[in-house]
């Protein structure tokens, strides 16, 4: 009998993802972590959320993890399958007729108190010291959508100051994204880590944090994060359940693709 | 019958130094690899190259050396290579020009295009350093043919005072390249499962090379207008190519070949294995049908899509454990 009482820090993220879907949203998913958390919401917390792709295939419901958002494993159950510019035009009409329904997973290498992402270079944009895919859709996203953005917590990406903005959050605080030129009534909801839940105040719009698991600890989070973060509303996040880790493992990622099962 | 070509023949009368090229497909999806290794082994560069979302075909033609210009939105072999390695180390060591476009504005610019747009208005990249740095200055681009003169131009809503957009140039392609599930000798072509930018970029471009699985005729494919995607009249050239988007999926047709791609992984790691496997892969292979038995066949049976799922899975294993 295996055991699945020894979940992972990004177990954890992954459920922690599935229980931010709630039913009726429409939650444009990415590659990796994202997929399997919103395949684990689709079984359990939130069946009847809505999975759409930035290459263009709606209400999409796959059994086997895809490696990208264009590979042909989405197309199995999908709804609708549309030219990705049809995509552009749904994100852009949820926002235009002041629907919530849309929520959004993306990453980056780098994130800044506000929630400004970095997915493209490190150092100078010119002469980078490491040069990454670039926005993919994550800038038109961020424009658009809130987002929820999973990281991975070091020191090293949670810095006052990006390199590069590839998506936008609340840029320098109240007001930011307005002065940009961008949706003030869209933004960064949330930011998962593999050690915890941050949030966003209402008013400064700076990142807090809001929660933590059984395995990390407030002051893990802290030495992990290169900027002042307010720990003062900080409470313990519920561990999964045996029954959410197993469908992890046998039935979304048997292959491990994305989540290694500990030895 | 005028359309109908071998794949040298279709490459050298249509792909030239310098030109404005566009590739179909998504990362690792209906990648028109066959006609990039024929590029490779023809020579021609200075390429001002638009991929939308890229994969080897953009990092072997950046590898090569035939990249001026990329025009980048993201370009990744997704779950094996996550940055493709030749073109990260292109932009580190400032070996090609480049620019940064979200995929959607990369997109509406091709989209721009086919609809024959003077330019195209957006909202996105505001705020960011899409807006704040250009990877190719207006300097430079004036000695770059082929090249629109300014990344963007910001202006103030002309409908809605008071509201900044982004104005996006539109490229004038000189080529597109797709490959796809079945064309017919006149040039109709079917895509099966998504077709991403395919369409727009086939429109678009003075010349459109399409390389098929299968070539079909003109009678077969007008049984069913409900299913074709692109008229006759916007392709030039007409190329069956079985297997020509090997490593890449083909819907309908064959899964990705994850041990392929896990080995360009390794090889494009340093520049001496990527050349190798060059030397190797595409210019050791006089043309697909070599490539394709180098592959060997039962290792593309493998790759065979399961009716109903659309992918391969191993039904032996599955049906041993009892799935």
């Amino acid at each position: 009998m295996a055991d699945y009482t020894n979940y992972t820090n990004r177990e954890m993220q992954a459920i922690t993802i599935a229980k931010s879907l709630t039913n009726g949203q429409i939650a444009i998913v990415g590659t990796g972590l994202p997929l399997i958390g919103a395949a684990l919401a689709k079984r359990i917390f939130a069946p009847d959320c809505i999975l759409v792709v930035e290459s263009g295939l709606m209400d999409c419901a796959p059994i086997e993890v895809p490696r990208s958002v264009g590979d042909i494993r989405l197309m199995a159950h999908c709804a609708v399958q549309c030219p990705p510019v049809y995509y552009m035009g749904f994100q852009a009409n949820e926002w235009l007729h002041g629907n919530d329904r849309m929520v959004a997973f993306i990453g980056g290498a780098q994130i800044d108190p506000y929630g400004n992402l970095n997915s493209t270079s490190i150092g100078d944009y010119h002469h980078p010291k490491a040069r990454f895919t670039g926005s993919g859709g994550a800038n038109g996203i961020a424009t658009f959508v809130n987002t929820v953005i999973m990281m991975q917590h070091e020191k090293r990406r949670f810095i006052e100051k990006v390199d590069y903005v590839t998506s936008a959050g609340w840029m320098d605080g109240p007001g930011g994204r307005e002065r940009a030129g961008l949706p003030g009534n869209r933004g960064p909801i949330m930011v998962v880590t593999d050690k915890g839940v941050m949030k966003f105040d209402e008013k400064s719009k700076r990142m807090y944090l809001a929660g933590y698991y059984e395995s990390s600890s407030i002051e893990e989070i802290v030495e992990n994060t290169g900027f002042e973060i307010d720990t003062s509303k900080a409470t313990l996040i519920a561990p999964p359940t045996p029954e959410d880790i197993k469908i992890i493992r046998e039935e979304i990622d048997p292959g491990q693709a994305f989540i290694k099962v500990p030895q | 019958m005028g359309k109908v070509y071998q794949l040298s023949e279709a490459i050298s009368k249509y792909v030239k130094d310098g030109d404005s090229i566009a590739f179909g497909g998504f990362t690792t999806n209906r990648k028109p690899i066959a006609a990039t290794s024929e590029i490779l082994r023809q020579g021609q560069k200075d390429f001002v190259l638009y991929t939308g979302a890229g994969g080897s075909e953009a990092d072997m033609l950046i590898g090569a050396g035939r990249v001026k210009a990329f025009i980048n939105c993201y370009t990744a072999n997704s779950g094996v290579t996550n940055v493709c390695r030749r073109f990260r180390k292109a932009i580190e060591k400032n070996e090609i020009l480049f620019e940064d476009y979200s995929q959607d504005a990369l997109l509406l610019m091709l989209h721009g295009a086919m609809l024959g747009l003077p330019y195209i208005p957006i909202r996105m990249m505001l705020g960011t350093g899409l807006i704040d740095e250009w990877g190719i200055s207006e300097e430079v681009r004036k000695t770059v043919d082929k090249l629109p003169n300014k990344k963007y131009v910001l202006q103030d809503n002309p409908f809605d005072p008071g509201h900044q957009i982004v104005q996006l140039p539109v490229p004038q392609l000189d080529v597109a390249v797709i490959h796809v599930q079945k064309a017919s000798v006149s040039g109709t072509c079917i895509i099966e499962g998504d077709e991403f930018h395919d369409v727009d970029i086939a429109i678009a471009a003075k010349s459109t090379i399409v390389t098929c699985e299968e070539l079909v005729s003109d009678e077969v494919i007008r049984r069913d207008p409900t299913v074709t995607n692109i008229p006759g009249f916007c392709v030039q050239a007409v190329v069956q190519v079985p297997y020509g988007a090997h490593p890449s999926q083909c819907y309908n047709y064959y899964d990705y070949d994850n041990v392929f791609y896990k080995h360009y992984d390794q090889v494009s790691k340093t520049e001496e294995e990527f050349d190798q496997f060059i030397q190797e892969w595409v210019m050791g292979v006089k043309d697909n049908d070599e490539y394709i038995d180098k592959i060997g066949a039962s290792r593309l049976a493998k790759l065979k899509p399961v009716q109903g799922l659309g992918y391969a899975v191993d039904m032996t294993k599955m049906a041993q454990e009892g799935k």
